[in-house]
């Protein structure tokens, strides 16, 4: 048992991290080799005479320029910027699903920050390493925890009792967020020694190498491909121009 | 009308796809933020099975669970989810960014490879 | 298929301004996949008269519902339903579809929200490109799959007109590359030059004309 345990205190972690960010690093990999970039549209003959046409207007916008901005002109692109966000936001999942959006923001952020900055962790890795990143305090990451446990809490109950969400629900989403949730919760019950501590220690190592483990290989691999689909794949709702193809 | 399929060419083509397709089927969150974006899904009282997500995990994805080994019976059945329960419009969402209409489209030729497809009666297109 | 786009905001309200209860009927066919008249333009088109009718003082009521086509009697079981508790429908499907809706509900005025422009292709995301224009005599397959109606910009039929750019583009729009030298290009590549000799006659342009088409298989069923 003790050398099951050094096992994942040790070598283990290392695994975990080895197989995360390779599979990472291939997924993303194989993203790129399965997509194409798209050609660019064709105008022919065009190039050469755009590119003089700009150097005129530059030329004569600039003999313009001589007109004295008011503040009303100075403010108009800002406004038209804020306008436009507005309408985005209007537009977006933020206006059908408010709690939705906001409890998954909420969840996201919280489920990279809480690892990356908490101190216990910092501490380890300071052992490990040397250096490490600034902690927060733990009287806000186990604050954070909480929070983001009731949004786990929140999923877990629209999977249940939201029948549609429960009419595309399998087993295996009740196994992903049960993985995603349990190195949360046992590093809760660790912090405020809640249970015997070097079991809760124990399955809280095991359920975060197994979390890592999985992120390339499963649905939570979203973590790259939400940014590969919507920012790189053009769309009616990708992020930006969408330079990319299957 | 022969109840036989050719099952080695639907694997073919599953497999020939299956890069892509899989990571879709693999991505989807099940969070069923896709519904809205759906005017068949509004049009009919809200019912899930109008929902982009549970029309591709119920077509192409039972195809690919099953690795291709499907009957004629089963290809009628999805025939019903993907001609009559969507007009591949392209206008889904997904927040993940997973292309449901491509699937729908790719269920829709792996059932006409078979010989599957509305017949003139009926007007699902 | 057909693109469209939406008339200005301010010509759809001066057409409805009159109505206190408006039906705002989306389609699920060509105007949703060219982006101009889906459920999303239904619901922003809904949001932008209701904060004009807004600012203006006016109560309005304005529903919406997004059917799969317009120009299909097999779609329309919701509307005929809902049809009688509107004073106006303002249709977002393309001409067709408008009056087709205006034809089955002849006591409700119907509006069009969109401008039906032509019929083309997807080029990209929100991008389309005209490169049919109806004509109703088709001659693609003789011209590598060019459209010289749309595609040349004098729509010359024995062209080119010995304008073209050195840089293969039209003397009349220089953003786009002749039509005659494309053709010229592709005929060659797939070895059937003969056809670029081919001479066609005035052509009869049948599409200033309203037309009907029955499809072969299908004209039995209407003769008596």
């Amino acid at each position: 048992m003790a050398q099951f345990v050094a096992f994942i205190k040790g070598p283990m972690v290392w695994i975990a991290f080895g197989v995360f960010f390779a599979g990472l690093i291939i997924q993303g990999w194989r993203f790129f080799t399965m997509s194409r970039k798209k050609d660019p549209a064709y105008i022919p003959g065009t190039e050469k005479k755009k590119k003089k046409k700009k150097k005129k207007k530059s030329k004569k916008t600039k003999a313009k320029k001589k007109k004295p901005k008011t503040i009303m002109d100075r403010l108009q692109p800002l406004i038209a910027f804020a306008d436009k966000r507005w309408d985005n936001l209007e537009n977006s999942m933020f206006r059908i699903h408010p709690l939705v959006s906001v409890v998954t923001i909420i969840f996201h952020v919280f489920l990279f920050v809480i690892p990356i900055l908490l101190l216990a962790h910092n501490e380890l890795f300071r052992a490990a390493f040397g250096f490490s990143l600034p902690s927060l305090s733990d009287q806000t990451t186990d604050m954070m925890t909480i929070i983001f446990l009731l949004c786990g809490g929140f999923f877990l109950f629209r999977r249940i009792f939201v029948r549609r969400v429960r009419a595309i629900t399998t087993w295996w989403d009740f196994v992903m967020l049960a993985v995603t949730l349990t190195p949360f919760i046992t590093g809760f019950m660790a912090f405020r020694q809640w249970g015997d501590y070097p079991t809760v220690m124990l399955v809280h190592m095991i359920s975060g190498e197994l979390m890592l483990i999985l992120i390339p290989f499963t649905k939570l691999g979203h973590m790259i491909y939400f940014f590969l689909y919507r920012v790189l794949i053009g769309s009616e709702y990708s992020f930006g121009q969408g330079k990319r193809a299957w | 009308m022969s109840t036989q399929v050719n099952r080695e060419q639907i694997k073919g083509m599953l497999k020939a796809h299956k890069p892509r397709m899989k990571r879709y089927l693999s991505h989807c969150m099940h969070c069923s933020l896709c519904a809205e974006s759906c005017f068949l899904y509004m049009k009919n009282d809200k019912d899930p099975r109008y929902m982009p997500s549970y029309k591709v995990l119920n077509s192409l994805g039972k195809l690919y669970r099953k690795g291709g080994r499907v009957d004629r019976a089963f290809l009628e059945d999805i025939k019903e989810i993907v001609w009559k329960n969507c007009v591949l419009c392209k206008r889904c969402y997904c927040p993940v960014g997973v292309d449901i209409p491509a699937m729908i489209a790719f269920a829709r030729s792996i059932c006409r490879s078979q010989g599957v497809h509305p017949d003139e009666e009926q007007s699902w297109l | 298929m057909i693109v469209g786009e939406r008339k200005p905001l301010e010509e759809i309200a001066e057409m409805l301004k009159v109505y206190k209860k408006i039906l705002n009927v989306g389609c699920g066919g060509c105007t949703s996949i060219c982006l101009a008249g889906g459920q999303k333009e239904v619901a922003q088109l809904t949001r932008d008269l209701e904060g004009n009718f807004g600012n203006q003082g006016a109560d309005v009521q304005i529903h919406e519902l997004t059917i799969e086509r317009q120009c299909n009697a097999d779609f329309f079981a919701d509307l005929d339903v809902m049809v009688k508790d509107y004073d106006a429908i303002v249709s977002m499907a393309c001409g067709a579809g408008v009056q087709f809706v205006a034809d089955r509900y002849p006591q409700t005025p119907v509006f069009p929200a969109l401008n039906t422009t032509f019929v083309g292709f997807d080029k990209d995301v929100g991008w389309y490109e005209e490169n049919c224009r109806t004509c109703g005599d088709c001659v693609l397959g003789e011209t590598a799959g060019i459209c010289p109606v749309t595609r040349c910009a004098k729509s010359l039929f024995n062209g080119p007109c010995g304008g073209t750019r050195a840089d293969g583009t039209c003397e009349v729009d220089k953003t786009i590359p002749c039509a005659w030298y494309e053709i010229h290009k592709r005929l060659k590549a797939q070895g059937r030059l003969d056809l670029i000799h081919k001479v066609r006659p005035a052509r009869e342009w049948v599409n200033q004309t309203r037309r009907s088409v029955i499809q072969e298989p299908y004209k039995e069923r209407y003769t008596k």
